[in-house]
């Protein structure tokens, strides 16, 4: 088949794209990556019991916004990063404004505390288990991130890699923040930071070989 | 490096004196002009205006034939099937392109991932510069090569009913509505058909990346 025939096959097939087809697949993506991770949590975990009354507190506002935060940063730079010769934005910048904020909190709590009770602080009651459960909440996300960034065009597969795993990451952990009963902002700066960890890490490596087209 | 960039030299002689390939700097208004020009008919594409999108595949393709055949170097035998495979990505990838940015910068970067994966592919070190758009439309050669991938090849393992729409369209260039009408099909069903055919032959491609 030569180049002419090939471009008039293409220009046949040329259907009308909807203006924002893209926010629109995204939009679509994190509804049902929502969804789903808000339905495994509830069958493996439940949802807090006390969750109307943690709705009114700050400690629970201060791990979702962060979560959000991160997450929001996650969808900024992987709808970027689908798209060829554009720059990434500002999600970096807020995923650093995010980290540098709870560590900013994680450190006025400690100082406010005697040495003695930092650990107990940081470890709170379910340090064991906070990292795995975000981890095991956030890998349905992350297969559908993937699976949405694989319908765009990564040019930098392992930017587009990390930036769905930070999506799915914060996503994920803030569904887990609806069931986590824990306060203090040391904990979250460690356990939640860290189970959000991995799928960025994943993303970026797995990306050149999954995210070709 | 020295051999590279003396090779490199030759070949721009070359091609100036016209050895290979009609090469102009530009036809119409320079670089600069280059952008207006394809964002108008990528647009028009994008609203399923099938000659704009047809002109603008045209010109990327005198672009990309240069680009590719700069990159590759003057023996190449590749430089056409890395111009369809890139012609092919362009249009199956078009709804990642906002409408609110650039076009040049959008298909550089459609063209330089194609022509990475072509280097990691055959295992080539050769480098691949982050340049300016402009490297792509620095200039065009409109004399297509012979491809050494088949598509067409492709075209004879479909269905026959998919097979003759997609030739109907192609070659004889009938409209979608024309070859409704002589198909008996409905117009709806001879756009898939069409979408199926252009979807075999991305998967031809990247089953040949292997």
């Amino acid at each position: 088949m030569n180049t002419d025939d090939l471009i008039a096959t293409l220009a046949a097939d040329a259907a009308p794209v909807p203006r924002g087809a893209v926010w629109g697949r995204w939009s679509l993506a994190v509804l049902l990556a929502l969804a789903v991770s808000v339905a495994a949590m509830m069958a493996a975990l439940g949802v807090r019991p006390d969750m109307h009354h943690a709705m009114r507190t700050s400690p629970f506002w201060m791990k979702t916004g962060y979560t959000l935060t991160l997450g929001l940063a996650g969808l900024l730079l992987v709808e970027r990063a689908g798209r060829p010769g554009v720059r990434l934005g500002w999600g970096l910048a807020l995923a650093a404004a995010a980290l540098a904020v709870i560590a900013g909190l994680a450190s006025h709590e400690l100082m406010a505390l005697p040495r003695s009770a930092w650990h107990a602080d940081m470890m709170g009651d379910s340090a064991q288990v906070c990292p795995w459960r975000i981890l095991a909440i956030s890998a349905p996300v992350f297969l559908i991130v993937m699976l949405t960034l694989r319908r765009m065009a990564p040019t930098r597969p392992a930017i587009a890699g990390a930036a769905a795993g930070l999506l799915a990451s914060g996503l994920g952990a803030t569904v887990y923040g609806m069931h986590c009963t824990e306060t203090a902002a040391a904990f979250t700066a460690l356990w939640y930071t860290l189970g959000m960890a991995l799928w960025p890490v994943v993303g970026a490596l797995i990306g050149r070989l999954t995210l070709r087209w | 490096m020295g051999a590279a960039s003396l090779n490199g030299l030759v070949f721009r002689l070359a091609r100036t004196d016209g050895g290979i390939g009609k090469v102009t700097s530009d036809v119409k208004g320079g670089v600069a002009g280059v952008e207006p020009r394809l964002k108008a008919l990528m647009l028009k594409g994008l609203d399923g205006d099938r000659a704009a999108q047809a002109e603008l595949l045209s010109q990327l393709s005198r672009y990309l034939r240069a680009y590719f055949a700069r990159r590759l170097g003057r023996d190449a035998t590749d430089v056409e099937d890395l111009v369809q495979e890139a012609l092919l990505a362009v249009h199956l990838k078009r709804a990642s392109y906002d409408r609110g940015q650039p076009f040049t910068p959008w298909a550089y970067g459609v063209a330089r991932y194609k022509l990475l994966d072509h280097f990691r592919r055959v295992g080539s070190r050769a480098e691949t510069p982050l340049e300016d758009a402009d490297a792509l439309f620095a200039a065009d050669d409109a004399a297509p090569r012979e491809a050494r991938r088949d598509l067409g090849r492709l075209l004879g393992s479909l269905p026959e009913r998919q097979r003759n729409l997609v030739l109907d369209v192609k070659i004889t260039g009938l409209s979608i509505e024309e070859a409704s009408a002589k198909s008996g099909m409905s117009a709806s069903a001879v756009k898939v058909s069409i979408h199926r055919a252009v979807q075999a032959m991305a998967r031809r491609v990247r089953d040949e990346h292997g």
